[in-house]
C-alpha cells in the first residue's frame, strides 16, 4: 500500500456509500449442483475417462464386430485350423505379430494357400477367434448388465424396505442378509450349476439369490441416515421450508452410493463368469466365453500363444475399464472430498 | 464382548446348518447314485446296495442321518475312487492347498500393507499414483490370466522357475505369487483408503500438535488405527483365496484340494463335490468367525463396554 | 509486561484448483505473558488458519506462508524446519481443538496419550512419566486418575474428554496455549466448567492463552484482550472493556448488536446481512464494505489502515479518519459506550491490560 495514497485523500471519498440491502444476500461464487460438481471431478480423473472410452470401444466391438465377419462363432473349418492372427495393413509391422507367421517364422497362410484374413487367427477346430472373442465379450457384458439390474431391483427394494420400516422388520431382514453373506457366493453358484446345466441360467440364478446383498446393505444404511435427517427437516419447517433443497439433498445422497456400488458389481460379475467358465462350470464350448477361451488357449500356450493372449487381454481390459470408472465415480461422488 | 462372541457363534452354526441342508437336498435332486456304474446287477443286489447307503429310508430320516454323519465327520464316499471316504480324500489333498493359501496370505498381506501405506503417505504424488495403478491392475487381471502369464514368461521363456508340480519350495513360488496378487491389490487399496481417512482425522492433528515427528505419527497412530478395519476384509479375502486356489492349482498342477475339486466336477463325482463344498464352506465360515472375534479383541471400542461408535 | 509472541504482517494462502485463496491477508498482533487474547470472527475469517499457522500445523501444500514473521523466543517460527518446530510443539506452545470426540486416538489409552507428550519432550523414565500424567489428570479435575489412565476415550464423556485434551496440552508446561473453539462442541454447563478450569490453570501456571471463538459471551468471560478478525485481517484489537464498551469498527458493532440481550428483548434482533467475501478474489478496498451500512466511498477503493484509539486499542476503519463524518452506531452499542466512561472511572482511569 503506497503511503502517498494515504496522504492525499480528497474529502469527497468520505461521502457515505451504504450498499444495497438486496444485493447483500447474493451468493458470491456460483454454486454448482451436486451432479454438475461430480461430473466435473470425474472428467478430471484421466484414468476414469480412459476406462469409459475403453468400455465404449469394447462394447461397440462386441456388438458389431461379429457382424463384420461372415463366419459364425461355432463354424468349424478344419483346413483352416490353428492359424496365427493376420490383419491387413498391420501385417507389415513386424513386431506386432499380426502377419500370419507362426512361432517358427513360417507364413502359415501362404503355406496352406489360404486367401482369407483371420484377424485373430483360428483355434484348433478352425473356428474364427475374432468372432468368438467378441461373442464372449457380449456374454461378459450381458452378465455385467444383469448383475447391475439385479442389484438395482432386488438390492434397492430389499434395502429400502428394511431401512424404511426399521424396527423388527429391519432386524429380521438384516439377520437374513448376515446368513446369506455367510454362504460363499461361489458355493451357491456351484450348487446351482450342478442341478441345472452349466450355462447362463445357473449363473443368473445364483446371482439373483446372492448377488444383491451389498447393495441392500448400502441402501439401508443411506435410508437410515436420511430418516434421521427428516427430523431435522421437520424442525426446519418451523422456519421456511424449501422443498427443492430437500430434493437436491436427499436424492443425491441415495443415488451416489447406489451408482458406485453398481459400478463395482459389474466387473466383479464379469470376473466370476469368466472364472466359472474357465474351470468348466460356466459357459462351455462350442459356446464362447472369454473365460472358456482362455481355458482352451492354455493347451497351446507354447505353440499358438495367440489363442490365450487375445482373450486374456480382452477380459483384463474389460474388467480394468469398469474398475477404473468405478474408482473415478467413487472419488467424484464422495461428498467428503469436496472443498 | 462375550455377547458379541456368542452372537457370532450362533450365526456360524445357523449358516452351516443351512448349507448342509441345501447340500443334502441338492444331492437328492442330482442324477448320480452309487448304482450308476453298475447296471448289471440284480434287483436284490441293487436293494442291498441302496440299503447299505441308507438310501432306502424315507427322506426325513435320511436327512437326520446325514446330519448325524456330518457331526461325526463322515462325508460319504467317492463314486470314482472305489468308494474311498471323502474325508480321506480331502485329508490327502489339504496339505499343499493349506501351504499355498498360507504363503499367499502372509506374503500378500505384508506386501499389500506396505504398498497401501506407501501410497497413503505419498498421497497425490507419483508414488500414490503408481501404487494405485498397480493395485487396480492387480484386482482387474483375472488370476487365471496372470497365472498363465507368469507360467509362460518366467517358466517357459526365462526358465527361472519350474512351470508346474509341487516338488519343493521352488515349485511353490509362482503359484504363491499368482495367488497373492489379488490379496496384495485388495489390501493395498483398502489400507490406502483407511490410512487417508485416518490421516485427516483430528487426533492425528492432536498428535502433531504434541510435537511428534511425522514418522512417529504415521507409525504410532495412523497405521495401528488403519489396520483394525483391514481385519474386516480378511474374511471375504479368504473366500477369494479359496476360489483362486481352484484355478491356480489346476494351472500349476498342484496336488491340492482345489485341483481335485475341479476334477471331480468334470467327472461328476457328486459325493466328492458335495463333501468338498461342505468342507470349504465350513472352513470359510469358521475363518470369518475367527476374524470377527479377532476384530472384537483388537478394537477397544468393542472389547470394552460402550460398543461401536 | 513481557511480550512473548509477536506476529508481524502474516499472509497465508491456499493454492487450490480454482486459484489462490488468501485466507490471511496481513495479521499483526502481540501476545503478552500471562494474558488471554481472544480472537473473534465468523467462519472463514481466518482465525483458525492463523492459530494453526502459529504452530506450523497447516499442510504445506496446499497452504503457504506468503510473507510475515512469527517471533517467539528470539526465533522466527516461519523460518524453522519441521523438525525444529517439533521441539516447540507440545512443549513451548500447545494447542487444543474443538471436537473432543475426535481429538483423541480411539484405540490408545488416555494414559498413553498423555505420557506420549511427556516422554517426547522430557527425559523422564516411564514410571516418572506415568506419575506426572496422573498429576495432570488430577490437575484438570478428573477423579480416580490412576484408574482412568488405563481407559479409552470412548469411556469418557465429552467434557471429561476435553479435560484430558487439556491435560495433554499442559504436559510440558507450555508458555502459550492456543485453544481453538474448545468449548463450542460442549453443553453449556460443561462449557462453563471447562472455562473455569482454564482460567484456574492459567493462574497456577502463568501461561498465556490465545482463545479462538465466535462466541462473544465466552470472550467476555475469558479474555483480557480481544482481536476481531474479518476476511483474513484483524479489523479491531483492544482490551476486553474497550472492545465491548467502546468499539469503533462497524463489524464489531454488528457483532455486539447481534448478541441477544435481556435488556433489549423488545427490539428486533439485529443481524449482519450478507455473507463473508470469497477470498479467492478478495475485493478491492475494505472487505467488509458490501455488508457495512456505514460504508464510505473510500471503503470500496482503499483498505483502511489501523487507526489508533488508545495505547491498547486500534481499529481499521475509515470512520476514524479525520475527514470522516460522525456516525451513530446502533442503539445497543451506543448504550454500551455510555457505560464505558463509568467503567474507566471505576478501574482507576486506565483501561484494563
Amino acid at each position: 500500500m503506497a503511503k502517498q495514497q494515504y496522504d492525499q485523500l480528497s474529502p469527497e471519498w468520505f461521502q457515505p456509500a451504504p450498499p444495497n440491502v438486496g444485493e447483500q444476500e447474493k451468493i458470491n461464487r456460483p454454486s454448482l449442483t451436486f451432479w454438475h460438481d461430480a461430473w466435473l471431478r470425474l472428467r478430471e480423473n484421466k484414468a476414469a475417462i480412459v476406462g469409459l472410452i475403453m468400455i465404449i470401444i469394447l462394447a461397440l466391438l462386441a456388438i458389431f464386430a461379429p457382424m463384420a465377419s461372415e463366419r459364425s462363432y461355432k463354424e468349424q473349418n478344419l483346413s483352416h485350423a490353428k492359424l496365427p492372427p493376420k490383419v491387413p495393413v498391420l501385417e507389415h509391422i513386424s513386431w506386432l505379430n499380426l502377419d500370419g507367421k507362426d512361432s517358427n517364422g513360417v507364413d502359415v497362410y501362404k503355406e496352406r494357400g489360404i486367401k482369407e484374413y483371420y484377424w485373430f487367427g483360428t483355434d484348433d477346430l478352425g473356428r474364427d477367434l475374432w468372432v468368438r472373442t467378441w461373442y464372449g465379450t457380449r456374454i461378459s457384458l450381458y452378465i455385467g448388465l444383469l448383475a447391475a439390474v439385479i442389484d438395482l431391483f432386488i438390492g434397492i427394494a430389499y434395502g429400502g424396505i428394511s431401512g424404511y420400516y426399521g424396527g423388527r422388520v429391519d432386524n429380521m431382514m438384516q439377520r437374513i442378509i448376515e446368513i446369506l453373506n455367510g454362504i460363499p457366493y461361489l458355493i451357491v453358484v456351484i450348487l446351482f450349476i450342478l442341478i441345472l446345466e452349466p450355462g447362463i441360467m445357473s449363473i443368473t440364478l445364483a446371482m439373483v439369490i446372492t448377488g444383491w446383498t451389498t447393495m441392500a446393505r448400502i441402501v439401508r444404511g443411506q435410508i437410515l441416515k436420511l430418516k434421521n435427517m427428516e427430523y431435522v427437516l421437520a424442525a426446519r419447517t418451523l422456519g421456511a421450508p424449501n422443498s427443492r433443497l430437500i430434493f437436491k439433498h436427499l436424492i443425491p445422497n441415495v443415488m451416489g452410493p447406489i451408482i458406485i456400488t453398481t459400478m463395482f458389481t459389474i466387473p466383479s460379475a464379469i470376473f466370476t463368469e469368466a472364472f466359472l467358465s474357465f474351470i468348466g462350470l460356466g459357459i462351455r464350448p462350442p459356446e464362447a466365453s472369454l473365460g472358456s477361451l482362455v481355458n482352451e488357449g492354455y493347451k497351446s500356450i507354447q505353440t499358438y500363444p495367440h489363442l490365450i493372449i487375445i482373450p486374456s487381454i480382452v477380459i483384463s481390459l474389460l474388467i480394468l475399464s469398469f474398475n477404473l470408472v468405478a474408482d473415478g465415480l467413487r472419488d467424484a461422488l464422495d461428498p467428503k472430498m469436496r472443498k | 464382548m462375550a455377547r458379541y462372541t456368542i452372537q457370532r457363534f450362533v450365526y456360524m452354526a445357523i449358516t452351516l446348518l443351512i448349507i448342509a441342508t441345501v447340500t443334502f437336498f441338492l444331492m437328492k435332486l442330482l442324477p448320480g447314485s452309487p448304482l450308476q456304474n453298475q447296471e448289471k446287477l440284480t434287483p436284490e443286489q441293487k436293494a442291498l446296495i441302496l440299503k447299505e447307503y441308507g438310501l432306502d429310508k424315507p427322506v426325513p430320516v435320511q436327512y437326520v442321518q446325514y446330519l448325524g454323519n456330518l457331526l461325526q465327520g463322515d462325508l460319504g464316499v467317492s463314486f470314482q475312487y472305489d468308494n474311498r471316504p471323502v474325508t480321506e480324500l480331502i485329508g490327502d489333498r489339504i496339505g499343499p492347498s493349506a501351504q499355498l493359501g498360507f504363503q499367499a496370505i502372509v506374503f500378500g498381506t505384508l506386501v499389500g500393507l506396505v504398498l497401501g501405506i506407501f501410497a497413503a503417505i505419498r498421497h497425490n504424488r507419483w508414488g500414490d499414483y503408481a501404487a494405485t495403478v498397480i493395485a487396480v491392475i492387480g484386482i482387474s487381471v483375472p488370476s487365471f490370466v496372470l497365472a498363465g502369464f507368469l507360467q509362460y514368461f518366467i517358466g517357459v521363456k526365462l526358465q527361472w522357475l519350474p512351470v508346474a508340480f509341487w516338488e519343493g519350495f521352488k515349485y511353490t513360488i509362482m503359484p504363491t505369487l499368482a495367488l497373492s496378487v489379488g490379496v496384495i491389490a485388495n489390501i493395498a487399496r483398502f489400507m490406502r483408503t483407511e490410512m487417508l481417512e485416518v490421516l485427516s482425522s483430528d487426533y492425528i492433528l492432536t498428535a502433531r500438535a504434541k510435537g511428534i515427528s511425522n514418522a512417529g505419527v504415521v507409525v504410532k497412530h495412523a497405521i495401528r488405527n488403519s489396520l483394525i478395519p483391514v481385519i474386516t476384509i480378511l474374511g471375504p479375502m479368504a473366500v477369494n483365496l479359496m476360489t483362486g486356489t481352484l484355478v491356480i492349482e489346476k494351472i500349476f498342477a498342484v496336488p491340492g484340494l482345489g485341483e481335485q475339486f475341479v476334477r471331480s466336477i468334470e467327472l461328476n463325482d457328486y459325493p466328492v463335490i458335495m463333501g468338498t463344498t461342505l468342507f470349504y464352506s465350513a472352513l470359510l465360515i469358521f475363518v470369518i468367525f475367527i476374524v470377527d472375534i479377532l476384530y472384537g479383541i483388537v478394537d477397544p471400542r468393542i472389547r470394552l463396554a460402550g460398543g461401536k461408535k | 509486561m513481557e511480550k512473548i509472541l509477536q506476529v508481524n504482517d502474516l499472509h497465508i494462502s491456499f493454492d487450490i484448483h480454482a486459484g489462490e485463496v488468501q485466507a490471511v491477508r496481513g495479521v499483526t498482533f502481540d501476545l503478552y505473558e500471562g494474558e488471554t487474547l481472544a480472537i473473534v470472527g465468523e467462519s472463514g475469517s481466518g482465525k483458525s488458519v492463523t492459530s494453526k499457522a502459529l504452530m506450523r500445523l497447516l499442510p504445506t501444500p496446499p497452504s503457504r506462508i506468503k510473507q510475515g514473521e512469527i517471533l517467539f523466543e528470539g526465533k522466527d517460527l516461519t523460518k524453522l524446519t519441521d523438525k525444529e518446530m517439533q521441539s516447540i510443539r507440545g512443549k513451548k506452545i500447545s494447542m487444543i481443538f474443538q471436537d473432543p470426540m475426535t481429538s483423541l486416538n480411539p484405540t490408545m489409552t488416555i494414559g498413553k496419550q498423555i505420557m506420549e507428550a511427556i516422554l517426547k519432550h522430557q527425559n523422564l523414565s516411564k514410571d516418572e512419566a506415568r506419575k506426572r500424567a496422573i498429576e495432570l489428570l488430577q490437575l484438570v479435575g478428573i477423579k480416580n486418575a490412576e484408574l482412568r489412565m488405563k481407559q479409552y476415550p470412548h469411556q469418557f464423556s465429552g467434557g471429561m474428554r476435553q479435560r484430558v485434551v487439556i491435560a495433554i496440552a499442559l504436559a510440558c508446561n507450555p508458555k502459550i496455549l492456543i485453544a481453538d473453539e474448545p468449548t463450542t462442541a460442549l453443553d453449556v454447563t460443561i462449557q462453563a466448567q471447562i472455562l473455569e478450569l482454564m482460567k484456574d490453570i492459567q493462574k497456577k501456571l502463568g501461561m498465556s492463552i490465545i482463545f479462538i471463538t465466535h462466541d462473544l459471551g465466552v470472550v467476555a468471560n475469558m479474555a483480557d484482550r480481544v482481536a476481531v478478525m474479518y476476511a483474513g485481517k484483524i479489523v479491531e484489537i483492544g482490551t476486553v472493556d474497550e472492545i465491548f464498551y467502546n468499539p469503533k469498527h462497524p463489524y464489531t458493532w454488528g457483532l455486539l448488536a447481534s448478541m441477544p440481550s435481556l435488556d433489549h428483548k423488545d427490539t428486533e434482533l439485529y443481524s449482519i446481512p450478507g455473507s463473508p467475501p470469497d477470498l479467492l478474489n478478495p475485493p478491492k478496498g475494505d472487505a467488509f464494505a458490501p455488508r457495512n451500512p456505514y460504508a464510505l466511498k473510500i471503503d470500496y477503493e482503499l483498505e483502511p489502515p489501523m487507526f489508533q484509539v488508545s495505547d491498547t486499542h486500534y481499529a481499521a476503519t475509515w470512520l476514524l479518519h479525520e475527514m470522516a463524518p460522525n456516525v451513530e452506531p446502533p442503539d445497543v452499542v451506543r448504550e454500551r459506550m455510555k457505560q464505558f466512561a463509568d467503567i474507566v472511572a471505576r478501574k482507576g482511569g486506565k483501561p484494563r491490560g
